[in-house]
């Protein structure tokens, strides 16, 4: 309700601002709106997905300059030749936009920052965009009954497209797709390993930006009528960059704040442009060594000093314990062979990880691998997972061949794992992280945000719903809207093992889940994970600690030097000479043996 | 053929500057998995250091070079000692606080000298040599040289000192190296330092052979990234080969397309990242899991 107050203010303040402006400044709000979108744009794409895009200025310019084109060559209309130009800067988002699905990082910002310089070199030489003079006389943009070449009504145009397109920003942000980009941003990896389409969502990411781009370009060649290429320049991405990182970049009304700031600061210096430059550049500095999260952060943490000094701590949040799954009734054959593995040999330039390694699970199993430490084990799971290519042989699970499959391809055929070094999204929350795992729409239905958005906002509540059932069932609720870095470490785990189950294998891989944990806590996993298996899902399980193993798998491989060099039930295997001499033979640590006795629950 | 071979001449001075540049890139990198943006800002830098005091103060080259390459080498280490907080920990965030550095050095640079440029007349005024028909500028070959020369002590540093060694160590592995008691922030701040002194010394020497303006740095530096991730990033040999092929390259481009050169030299360079990301001698993946 105060939000909503706080918009509607806003909203009659900035309805009223052009009365009490002179004829220049309402030509700078003109110019600052323009900003603040291309800001949310860029905002987007680097805050929210991670992609560092130095090329926004280039999408900027492509809007801007084909609305140019279109009107003075072509002769078109002012609106016509917008949504041509909108079309223009998405197919060149795209292009940009290809180099990430191969480079991420400092290599795409250097590719990209290459060819918005290839675009100004282009526009500054081609005859088409009239060179280093620019192109001049475009168009002004009609409306029967409104005077659209005055900057006082223009100013109204301008607002109206800023408001939708911020909504239609934090819409997206704040339901699935935004949400797949953050988990996308803070775990690459992982958010593939949960069946989010990582190569789609950052063409997204990129269709996202130049959008914004191509909105700001129009609305720029409508406003000033004219286009030359210094608009477009480095300076300016730089600028833009400034926008963002300052303002927050992670949060949208950040950018806007940013780029409000800073383009109000650059007109307060307009005389002294480079006393501006080195001012907003040493805030850039500023920014990112104390104030990461930028001015949209700072309230969060001057909230949580405050906290800090009156030492208001509320209750404490509690692990609650797990509610067990309903067990499935199906009755479960041995024969139906759920994964297969057959020949994987994965070489690492000199060394072979994995020599020629073969196993088969069956439906309904708990299958433990152990081994030495760098005996395989995880690599094996990489090249089940689809995170490694295997050198040769195959992989197939449910009956299909899934050898080399991208991580999100395995992850939707019903494949899910967590990490041996636990990789959950570090600035989503536990729930938003179980929300990223519940979604399992395709990124390809993305569509729906600009045409059926509702259906959009009704999804989001239904995963809402079952979000709230598995933070119950797993005993979370009280962490529901923590950061997961704040927990201890048993907890962890435990929400990583919820966010792979709330994914809805057929096939669960646990690299070292114990890892870490004190034997309470085993004992709940062991509970965890028969509970996970009864409820009708497989699951493999890599873990060290030799108890556990024994009393929870049926089956047991075991791994050394890459080559499986035994399997069958915890007994045999426990006994057979080669187990004992790898073991033996690795460490003299005799914690690590497998013990006989299947009767320990833990160590 | 003699049009084609001249153009290749043409293009290895400008290639040893890449190079040079490219190894201040590669060397940031390998210590510190780090792509220092300002970089180019810093050759620029030291490309108005060494004409200032080369023209202004009369004197001699050399000496002109080694006092723009200590300040310069100072600027890296401010730079690395400011952004030290975020080592090893957000990498997008140093990589955006590096470009921070560069604007603000681009302000600076502008604020002292101006932002018209300025021709740096050669140090060697002698005639072009002709070989085979060939003409070779006497300048060119100097910068060749100098820049062979820092490449030698470059490898030596690395390889037989103890400081050099130590930055291999950090480079292979920072956790470790900290723990055999390498001081991994001094360590970073040798490798900012001498990879800010390459930079000098590309933009000192580059001094006669382009135009010195505000623009200078930011075509360098990113040239000399070209040829850093063309090379295989991180690796010296890569850096060698990849700035002379850049230098080549745009020889090339400059003859057949004219204005539009710096559009094919990128596009060349995106494509070829695509292809392989990790170069001529590049052994990282991009992408480290």
């Amino acid at each position: 309700m105060k939000r909503l107050l706080v918009v509607a203010a806003l909203g009659v303040a900035a309805w009223f601002l052009p009365y009490g402006l002179d004829s220049y400044a309402i030509h700078v709000v003109n110019v600052i709106l323009i900003f603040a979108i291309l800001a949310i744009g860029l905002g987007l794409v680097m805050g929210i997905a991670g992609q560092v895009n130095l090329s926004q200025v280039a999408f900027f310019g492509v809007g801007a300059y084909a609305t140019a084109i279109l009107t003075t060559h072509s002769g078109m209309g002012f609106w016509v030749a917008g949504v041509l130009a909108i079309l223009a800067t998405v197919l060149m988002g795209l292009v940009i936009g290809t180099p990430a699905l191969r480079v991420q990082s400092h290599y795409l910002g250097i590719v990209t920052l290459g060819l918005a310089l290839a675009f100004t070199n282009w526009v500054t030489n081609a005859s088409l965009s009239g060179g280093a003079e620019g192109i001049s006389g475009i168009t002004a943009p009609t409306l029967p009954g409104v005077d659209l070449s005055s900057e006082y009504i223009y100013y109204y145009l301008e607002l109206i497209v800023f408001a939708v397109v911020l909504g239609f920003g934090l819409f997206v942000v704040r339901t699935a797709l935004g949400r797949r980009m953050r988990a996308m941003r803070d775990d690459a990896l992982a958010a593939g390993a949960l069946g989010a389409e990582v190569p789609m969502l950052r063409m997204t990411a990129f269709m996202l930006a130049s959008v914004y781009g191509g909105v700001a370009g129009v609305l720029y060649a409508g406003l000033i009528r004219y286009v030359a290429p210094e608009s477009f320049n480095i300076a300016n991405m730089f600028l833009l960059l400034a926008m963002v990182i300052i303002g927050g970049r992670q949060s949208l009304i950040g950018c806007v704040v940013g780029a409000v700031s800073l383009a109000l600061v650059r007109e307060l210096l307009v005389d002294h442009p480079t006393i501006a430059q080195l001012a907003y550049g040493s805030v850039v500095v500023l920014v990112v060594v104390f104030a990461p999260t930028g001015l949209a952060g700072l309230p969060r943490r001057f909230r949580a000093y405050l906290d800090h000094r009156r030492g208001t701590r509320g209750t404490a949040a509690q692990l609650r314990p797990f509610q067990p799954y309903e067990p499935e009734a199906v009755s479960r054959s041995t024969q139906d062979q759920l994964l297969r593995v057959e020949g994987v040999t994965k070489q690492f330039r000199g060394l072979k990880a994995l020599d020629d390694v073969s196993l088969t699970v069956s439906t309904g199993e708990i299958r433990g691998i152990v081994g030495p430490n760098g005996s395989g084990k995880t690599t094996l799971f990489n090249v089940i997972s689809g995170l490694y290519k295997p050198t040769s042989g195959r992989v197939i699970f449910r009956g299909a061949d899934m050898t080399g499959r991208a991580p999100y391809r395995l992850a939707r055929a019903g494949m899910a794992r967590t990490f041996q070094n636990l990789r959950l999204f570090g600035d989503l929350t536990v729930e938003e992280n179980l929300l990223v795992a519940l979604d399992r729409w395709s990124t390809l239905s993305a569509w729906r945000y600009a045409l059926r958005p509702l259906s959009v906002l009704r999804r989001d509540r239904a995963l809402r719903r079952s979000a709230a059932e598995v933070l119950e069932r797993y005993g979370l609720t009280e962490f529901a809207s923590l950061a997961p870095k704040s927990l201890p470490y048993g907890i962890q785990r435990r929400v990583e093992i919820a966010r792979a189950v709330a994914a809805d294998p057929a096939l669960l891989l646990l690299d070292e889940p114990a890892a870490g944990l004190n034997g309470e806590e085993v004992r709940q996993l062991a509970e965890i994970v028969r509970s996970i298996r009864d409820s009708g899902r497989t699951v493999i399980i890599i873990e060290h600690n030799m108890g556990l193993v024994m009393s929870l798998c049926e089956q047991i491989t075991v791994l050394a030097g890459g080559r499986v060099i035994a399997s069958g039930t915890p007994a045999e295997v426990a006994v057979e000479p080669a187990v004992i001499e790898a073991y033996l033979g690795d460490s003299m640590n005799t914690d690590d043996l497998p013990v006989p006795s299947a009767g320990e629950a833990t160590r | 053929m003699q049009v084609f071979l001249q153009t290749i001449v043409g293009g290895v001075s400008l290639g040893a500057v890449y190079a040079l540049v490219a190894l201040g890139f590669s060397l940031v990198y390998r210590t510190m998995g780090l792509v220092n943006f300002a970089h180019g800002n810093v050759v620029t830098v030291g490309a108005y250091l060494a004409s200032t005091f080369y023209l202004s103060t009369k004197l001699p080259f050399a000496l002109a070079m080694i006092i723009a390459i200590v300040v310069t080498g100072a600027i890296g280490l401010v730079i690395e000692r400011v952004l030290r907080p975020l080592e090893n920990k957000d990498f997008d965030l140093m990589l955006i606080g590096t470009i921070g550095f560069g604007i603000v050095l681009d302000a600076l640079i502008i604020m002292i000298w101006g932002a018209t440029g300025r021709a740096v007349p050669s140090p060697v005024p002698t005639a072009p040599i002709d070989i085979f028909g060939l003409r070779i500028r006497t300048y060119d070959l100097v910068v060749l040289a100098i820049a062979a020369l820092a490449t030698v002590l470059l490898v030596l540093f690395l390889s037989r000192t103890k400081r050099g060694t130590a930055m291999q160590a950090v480079a292979m592995d920072h956790e470790a190296a900290t723990a055999v008691g390498i001081h991994v922030g001094r360590s970073n701040a040798t490798a900012f330092m001498i990879g800010a002194g390459l930079a000098a010394l590309a933009g000192g020497l580059v001094g006669p052979l382009l135009y010195v303006s505000p623009a200078l740095g930011g075509a360098l530096g990113i040239k000399g990234f070209a040829a850093a991730i063309l090379g295989g990033f991180g690796s010296i040999p890569g850096a060698i080969l990849g700035g002379l092929a850049i230098g080549i390259l745009d020889s090339f481009t400059a003859g057949h397309f004219q204005g539009y050169s710096e559009l094919v030299t990128f596009l060349v360079f995106t494509v070829i990242i695509m292809v392989r990301p990790t170069g001529i001698f590049g052994e990282r993946t991009v992408n480290r899991a």
